[in-house]
């Protein structure tokens, strides 16, 4: 199936999903050329302009400390972009090797499952905060512990579906024409879980993005001058009174995002399950 | 000149004398590893197949016939069954006590399994000239360039039509004989010496067997591969067997040359085998069949293991296992009465 197809698969009659990759595109739009469309720079201090309303020239209205909130909504865009796709990264590659291997090989599995286990005992955002204490606050960090977090669920997911191919007959198949492990596991195994893979990174993008706002708003994510939606929600919640705009704009960019990925990853799963076809109406 | 002709002539029969066995299974147990102890599977197995012959192994389901060719194939390796003894010698060297890497360099190349089912032994995600050609480089130094032209010319040995456009089809698209033509294809693709063929031909229609079954002989015929072919069906075997083995409960009961063992079945089991294969010619309202069932591996049983199915039943037969006695030059019977019955 062609790229074209498959994106007509998954959007055809889903106008909220479609909504949500529509908009999307806009996120991914702003983070990339967020140099040429904010007016300002994001971290440009003007005391005279504190708190200014939403209007002219300030799109969004101004900080405590009169940077352009427009401006840096364009900017945190860019880090939610960084923050969704490092995620995916480090969940995937950690959790799906994880996954992999421990199926695979069902000694070293015992072993690394439990791990797995304990690690999922934990709340997801508990693990997060207890993580980040030890480290520093960095984009960098902040991307580590939550694929880290997630890795726990996509080795899981890894797990039980490598268990299931891994007795599939074109495997021993493989094996009798002299395939070697890695082999197997890399180019048998593996580019069997694409599809469920491509799904489960759209809900760790998604989630990633919460789990990053909560983490800046509690102070313990990305460093505070880094312009990020979570960071603006935490510095400005105490104007929630006299200048409610700057809550409004990245609690709704927040909002609007993780609602859309979220609707781009039900219609992915949903076109590539058959169970869900015709489910949901409209979703 | 006629004197060089008959030398060479004479050397040929001496070397087919003397020619070793291209596989010989010897006392081969096999056992799967279940809570705490071994239940065994397969008893002091011994077969053995020269080259360009082909072997056919017959029994019912869960006699063992499968799991001696996945020993062979070292497909057991990491499973709950295991060989607990004998040797497997192939091309005079023991697979038992080959390190796993040098195996595989052995497997694909000189020995290559076909197997059941045909729709799941496929990847799905590969085209199947990827899949052949990933076979081939995996054992011959050579081009992706050679290795795709070798693809065409196996996908056109198998008789797959269009072998250039099907060259990149996946899998689910071509039907069941045509993916069993590509599982041939890609167990021929190194030109093996020894193809295991386990019951190729039981998940396809009756017309498509056919075509399998002529297409394996047939490649058997230019490439001089051994075959061991699995299955139930007698009368697949004697189609195509120079020899066959009969297994029941995990034992060779019975083995023989085709033609012996179809002229002289000595031992009971094999009889009641030919016996249930309903005739086209006369026209019965009964089908014959072997009374009882295979009794089932943890079920312990003293003596001979076909005696509580068995008509000709003596007190003897409950208290020893016969042994595999030749009743007649290559012709093995494990039965205490196989001469008298």
């Amino acid at each position: 199936m062609t790229v074209r197809a498959t994106i007509y698969s998954i959007f055809r009659g889903r106008k909220l999903a479609t909504f949500g990759a529509l908009w999307l595109c806009v996120i991914a739009i702003a983070a990339i050329g967020a140099q040429f469309i904010a007016p300002f720079d994001p971290l440009e201090i003007d005391p005279i302009a504190r708190l200014t309303e939403p209007g002219l020239p300030y799109l969004f209205g101004t900080d405590h400390f009169g940077r352009d909130t427009f401006s840096r909504a364009v900017y945190g865009a860019r880090m939610a972009l960084i923050i969704g796709f490092g995620s995916v990264i480090v969940a995937l590659v950690c959790g799906g090797l994880i996954g992999l291997l421990s199926a695979y090989f069902s000694t070293l599995g015992h072993f690394l499952m439990r791990i797995i286990d304990v690690l999922m005992a934990f709340p997801a955002l508990l693990l997060a905060l207890v993580l980040m204490t030890l480290l520093e606050r960095s984009v960098l960090n902040t991307v580590i512990v939550i694929g880290i977090v997630y890795a726990t669920t996509t080795a899981r997911i890894f797990f039980g579906m490598t268990l299931k191919l891994k007795n599939e007959v074109f495997i021993d198949a493989a094996r009798c024409s002299g395939a070697s492990h890695s082999s197997i596991l890399f180019k048998h195994i593996l580019p069997n879980l694409w599809s469920p893979l491509l799904v489960q990174a759209s809900f760790i993008f998604a989630f990633a993005q919460l789990q990053a706002a909560a983490l800046d708003f509690l102070g313990l994510g990305l460093p505070p001058e880094v312009a990020s939606w979570g960071n603006m929600l935490a510095e400005e919640k105490i104007y929630i009174t006299r200048a409610p705009w700057l809550l409004m704009f990245p609690g709704a960019l927040i909002i609007l995002s993780v609602f859309s990925m979220n609707l781009v990853g039900d219609a992915m799963r949903d076109s590539i399950d058959p169970r869900f076809k015709n489910d949901i109406a409209g979703v | 000149m006629q004197c060089g002709t008959a030398l060479i002539l004479g050397l040929k029969t001496i070397l087919q004398v003397c020619s070793v066995a291209l596989l010989e299974l010897d006392n081969l147990n096999i056992a799967v590893a279940s809570k705490d102890k071994l239940l065994p599977v397969v008893h002091d197995c011994s077969l053995s197949l020269a080259e360009h012959e082909t072997l056919g192994i017959v029994g019912e389901s869960g006699c063992g016939k499968s799991l001696t060719a996945l020993a062979i194939m070292g497909l057991l390796e990491g499973s709950q069954v295991k060989i607990t003894s004998g040797s497997i010698v192939f091309d005079g060297q023991n697979l038992l006590e080959m390190k796993p890497s040098r195996r595989r360099l052995i497997m694909g190349d000189r020995m290559a399994m076909i197997f059941q089912e045909p729709m799941t032994s496929l990847n799905p995600v590969y085209r199947i000239g990827d899949q052949i050609i990933e076979v081939i480089r995996q054992h011959r130094r050579i081009s992706n360039q050679g290795a795709k032209q070798r693809a065409l010319e196996l996908l056109e040995l198998v008789k797959i039509p269009q072998p250039e456009d099907r060259i990149n089809s996946f899998p689910h698209q071509l039907s069941g004989g045509q993916r069993q033509r590509v599982m041939i294809a890609i167990a021929m693709a190194c030109d093996p010496a020894l193809l295991i063929a386990d019951e190729p031909t039981t998940a396809l229609d009756v017309t498509v067997q056919k075509e399998v079954l002529d297409l394996m002989l047939d490649l058997q015929q230019r490439t001089g591969t051994s075959i061991i072919l699995i299955s139930h069906d007698l009368g697949v075997i004697a189609e195509t067997c120079n020899e066959v083995a009969v297994m029941y409960r995990g034992r060779i009961i019975e083995k023989a040359r085709t033609r012996q063992l179809f002229s002289h079945m000595a031992h009971p089991y094999t009889r009641g085998l030919l016996a249930s294969i309903p005739s086209v010619v006369t026209d019965t309202d009964w089908l014959e069949a072997i009374p009882g069932r295979v009794p089932t591996i943890d079920e312990q049983l003293s003596g001979c293991a076909f005696h509580p199915r068995c008509a000709h039943t003596k007190t003897s037969c409950s208290q020893t296992e016969p042994p595999l006695i030749e009743v007649q030059e290559h012709h093995a019977v494990r039965c205490h009465f196989a001469g008298e019955i």
